[in-house]
């Protein structure tokens, strides 16, 4: 797999940078382009029939904004809501959504020789999704295609008919 | 500094001929048609009269006649724009008393020059 | 064809691409006039008026587009505007095949703008082939057939010009003979284009005194032939028609005289004063009153104006504005904005004591006031008659209903009910189905009409109107209506599940279904079976309603009901469990606290309220929305009645929490359609409450 095509035509010479953030033991990496903000956990108004991995939706400044805890979807031992849970709010193409994590480590340029191919391994995650994984030190991160990854039909903030 | 009547029912060209004569000095009036023009006529004076010739209710021929009985335009010049170059025009202007005629499109280089030809400065 | 657009030339220091929105603006709007004032072109008793007109609006086009240097505009509209003099000087009399190729050349002409609006892409429409057209019918013959262009069926055929047609004989009783005045016989060609000289008939129109002219049918090809009655010289004649033909061309005939008359145009030399090159771009008539040479200086007239009272230099009035539409989006969310602080703070001041608030609370009370006021008028402007949404189909049914062979009469109501903007732009594509619908499938063809005894032109009405809180747009026709056989036929073939007793408006319904179409024949135009269940899923995207009503053989009707959105409104919010949900106070009846023994269980769980004398669905929200419970000392044991689509239901509730104006905000944007809701909004103290759709509610208990 060649990070070099996943990158939606961007030229991946040089590094990128990544905003990281952790879900149980995993460290994931994502585009930092496609972060708004990072705000604290609030009640999600809840939404009737949605999948259990979808809290609802809450109020960001005057737009809905959809809330998605990706410890659910991902399958993490615990989900706890406390001071401390992080609410990632991506802006993607199609879509503001905030998404919610363990806690956020930092911002971290990585050079593309840092980035080596994902195996394949059966796992929860939608593995068009991966972009690779990176190495920092003895860090090893999961680089995820955030935008992809939202717009997967499993994610179900999609309608079968769009 | 000079007054100028520019009379065209299309806003666009009304807009170009008013940017163009303001740019050069000149202080403009627009109007929509010759009735209009007639009536913005009759409460103050003009140095100088550009009319379009097809206009609703009254059209450049007949601004001019109207114009042309009135004593405070009696000498004020008078110019059709007029798409057409054929003697038609000509003729008809000239007998409606106009000053000269300027074909359209024209650009406004051209008209800047045409008027400074008939205006007093 | 020359190169479609070039920049100003020679114009140097003058940029005037600054007014081409404005010129493309405005030539849009002379366009849409210019094809409505055909489509009412009465062609037996057309007036000067109305002909006058249409040619105004070519002509302005045409200015406008030389002016700003489209010249691909500037060629079509300058032969539009030729055949429209005509037409408007009554030297050609209008007919359908006419209308057709203006209506047409408009179609391009917006094309034509529309391209350059958007920067030259893509490749230009070829106009040849219509200019020729137009050109063939403006000098009065019937233009030859073209393979492009659709056969018009029912277009009556066309009358040659008037022009063409009089012997010889008929012209030279009109004209009357003057004292000195000689006849003639002028011949003019070989011609490049026959038009060419059109202006010289002009001339004996204009210039008093000079005489008479008509056209004679000419035996050559390229060949102009006139009867002059005038006391001019041939001399004259020849200098005056120099402009237009070349002297050599015209040749002079004596009426009545065997030879040429002398001077007939063999001379060789034109005589001197006679312009050969194109005359210059600008002229002076000498002797004129202000022109440069005349000795009456400006000055004298500038000295005798009196000083212009400040007053008068105003702009000419408009009656509108035009405002771009972002910013009135923009205004409408600041507004959106301002009413939920203006609820949060009402909310917060509930709890004050008022005699010592007393001026706090009625600045607030004021505030809400105004709020209200501001807001309705703000909504108001992005309410737009249904005209507009009206006009695209006179001209779409004509095309159609030529194609198709059939006799359509289109009639409108409530053309001044207004919507919503937003809602118009999404409305227009469903409408424009159902009336095509009609047109395809529901109009019969002009001999079964008559075979049934109906007239032979049938009629489509669409109509519009506001009813409560809702606009209802309707699109009847009186053609052959559903066939409630072949529907359900269709609906077995494709494993739907239906018993030949369901009711009429049941077996309408069917044609939603996705891939349904009981068309014989899949025309390009609506026989798809794509149609039906596309529109009743755009106009439920819009929150609305789809009802069909038939009679076979009498006609269809079918009714669009949608909500007037207005992004705020009037709420009445209600309490289930720990959660809060939002009912439109428009769609409440009534509400009222609930003894068990009134409510009645049915059939498989479903469970009826009676109220008064009336029985009702119940629908208890808790479970709807699978609302946790944590706190079991707490139910639900209010009704709130709501109403929708004709029928009432009771929604079981906790609690009634308050009334107040909500914010709608669209659920779809950031996250995707939520059964049995319209939207959301966003209470007073930040968090998001979802706004219930009655409509959905009521369909969904009478299951």
């Amino acid at each position: 797999m060649d990070v070099m095509e996943k990158t939606d035509g961007v030229a991946a010479v040089g590094a990128r940078e990544y905003l990281t953030f952790r879900l149980d033991q995993e460290e994931y990496g994502i585009d930092i382009l496609k972060v708004q903000e990072i705000r604290g956990y609030e009640k999600p108004t809840r939404i009737a029939n949605a999948p259990e991995f979808i809290k609802g939706v809450v109020n960001l400044r005057g737009t809905i904004v959809p809330i998605v805890d990706m410890r659910l979807k991902f399958k993490c031992a615990k989900a706890e809501y406390n001071d401390f849970t992080v609410v990632i709010i991506l802006n993607l193409r199609s879509r503001i959504v905030g998404i919610v994590v363990d806690s956020v480590s930092d911002v971290m340029e990585l050079p593309a020789d840092n980035v080596k191919a994902a195996p394949e391994i059966d796992s929860v995650i939608d593995s068009s999704a991966v972009m690779g994984l990176g190495s920092v030190g003895d860090r090893m991160l999961i680089l995820l295609d955030i935008e992809k990854l939202m717009s997967g039909l499993d994610m179900g903030l999609v309608s079968g008919e769009e | 500094m000079p007054l100028i009547l520019a009379v065209d029912d299309s806003p666009s060209m009304r807009k170009m001929v008013s940017f163009t004569l303001t740019g050069a000095g000149y202080q403009v009036v627009e109007a929509v048609d010759g009735q209009d023009a007639y009536e913005k006529a009759q409460a103050q004076h003009f140095d100088l009269v550009l009319t379009d010739q097809n206009m609703p209710r009254l059209d450049g021929l007949g601004l001019t006649r109207k114009l042309r009985e009135h004593p405070q335009f009696k000498t004020t010049p008078i110019l059709m724009l007029t798409t057409e170059s054929s003697d038609l025009m000509k003729q008809a202007g000239r007998a409606a008393g106009a000053t000269g005629w300027l074909v359209k499109p024209f650009d406004p280089a051209r008209l800047l020059d045409v008027i400074q030809k008939v205006i007093n400065k | 064809m020359a190169e479609a657009h070039q920049e100003s030339s020679g114009s140097g220091d003058f940029d005037l691409s600054q007014f081409y929105q404005i010129f493309f603006e405005e030539a849009g709007e002379n366009l849409d006039l210019m094809e409505q004032m055909l489509l009412n072109l009465d062609l037996e008793t057309a007036d000067d008026e109305e002909l006058n007109g249409i040619f105004r609006c070519a002509h302005s086009v045409k200015g406008g587009a030389a002016t700003f240097g489209f010249s691909d505009v500037a060629e079509l509209t300058h032969q539009m505007e030729s055949l429209l003099d005509k037409l408007r000087r009554h030297e050609l009399q209008p007919n359908a095949m006419m209308v057709d190729v203006l209506l047409e050349s408009a179609d391009i002409s917006r094309s034509l703008l529309a391209r350059h609006q958007a920067g030259e892409a893509g490749d230009p429409p070829d106009t040849s082939d219509l200019v020729r057209r137009i050109s063939e019918l403006a000098s009065g013959a019937a233009p030859a057939a073209v393979a492009a262009a659709p056969a018009p069926a029912p277009v009556p055929a066309p009358t040659p010009a008037v022009v063409a047609a009089p012997p010889v004989a008929a012209p030279v009783a009109a004209t009357p003979t003057v004292k000195g005045e000689r006849q003639l016989e002028i011949r003019m060609g070989p011609l490049e284009r026959l038009d060419q000289v059109d202006p010289v008939k002009d001339l004996f129109r204009d210039i008093a005194g000079l005489g008479e002219i008509v056209d004679l049918p000419s035996d050559q090809p390229n060949v102009r032939v006139f009867k002059v009655g005038t006391a001019s010289s041939n001399e004259d004649l020849l200098d005056l028609f120099a402009f237009h033909v070349a002297r050599e061309n015209v040749h002079i005939r004596d009426l009545g005289e065997g030879e040429p008359a002398p001077g007939s145009g063999f001379d060789d030399d034109p005589p001197p004063g006679t312009p050969i090159a194109p005359a210059p771009g600008f002229g002076f008539f000498e002797g004129a009153p202000g022109a440069p040479a005349a000795a009456k200086p400006v000055s004298a007239a500038a000295k005798a104006g009196a000083k212009a009272p400040a007053a008068q230099l105003a702009q000419p009035e408009a009656a509108t504005i035009r405002v771009a539409i972002n910013k009135v989006d923009q205004l409408i969310n600041l507004v959106g904005e301002l009413v939920i602080t203006q609820a949060m703070l009402a909310q917060n001041s509930r709890t004050l004591d008022p005699t010592v608030y007393q001026q706090l609370l009625t600045g607030l009370a004021d505030l809400d006031r105004n709020t209200r006021d501001l807001q309705e008028s703000v909504m108001s402007i992005r309410m737009i008659p249904m005209s507009i949404v009206f006009s695209r189909f006179p001209r779409m049914l004509r095309d159609l209903a030529s194609k198709l062979g059939k006799k359509v009469d289109f009639v409108t109501q409530g053309e001044a009910t207004e919507l919503d903007k937003g809602l118009v732009e999404k409305i227009t594509d469903p409408l424009t189905h159902l009336v095509r619908n009609s047109c395809d499938h529901g109009i019969e063809m002009p001999q079964d009409r008559l075979a049934k005894g109906k007239p032979e032109t049938g009629t489509i009405t669409l109509s519009a109107a506001h009813q409560g809180g809702s606009i209802v747009i309707e699109v009847r026709d009186d053609g052959r209506g559903l066939s409630r056989e072949k529907i359900l036929q269709k609906a077995r073939e494709r494993g739907l599940d239906v018993s030949d007793q369901m009711p009429d408006s049941e077996v309408w319904q069917l044609i939603f279904a996705p891939g349904f179409s009981t068309a014989e024949t899949v025309t390009d135009i609506s026989g798809r079976g794509v149609g039906m269940d596309v529109v009743k899923k755009n106009i439920a995207a819009l929150n609305g309603t789809v009802e069909i009503d038939s009679a076979e053989g009498v006609g269809m009707r079918v009714s669009v009901r949608l909500p007037l959105t207005l992004a705020i409104m009037d709420g009445m919010s209600v309490g289930v469990g720990d959660e809060v949900y939002i009912l439109p106070l428009s769609s409440v009846v009534e509400s009222f606290q609930v003894k068990p023994d009134a409510v009645s269980t049915v059939g498989q769980g479903s469970q009826l309220v009676k109220v008064r004398d009336e029985y009702m669905p119940v629908i208890e929200l808790e479970k709807v929305f699978q609302v946790p419970r944590f706190d079991h000392d707490k139910s639900s044991d209010i009704m709130v009645v709501v109403e929708a689509e004709g029928s009432r239901v009771a929604l079981l509730v906790d609690e009634l929490l308050g009334q107040q104006q909500v914010v709608v905000k669209n659920l779809e944007t950031n996250y995707r359609k939520v059964p049995n809701v319209s939207g959301a909004t966003i209470l007073g103290d930040g968090k998001v409450a979802l706004i219930l759709d009655t409509s959905a509610l009521v369909r969904r208990s009478r299951h």
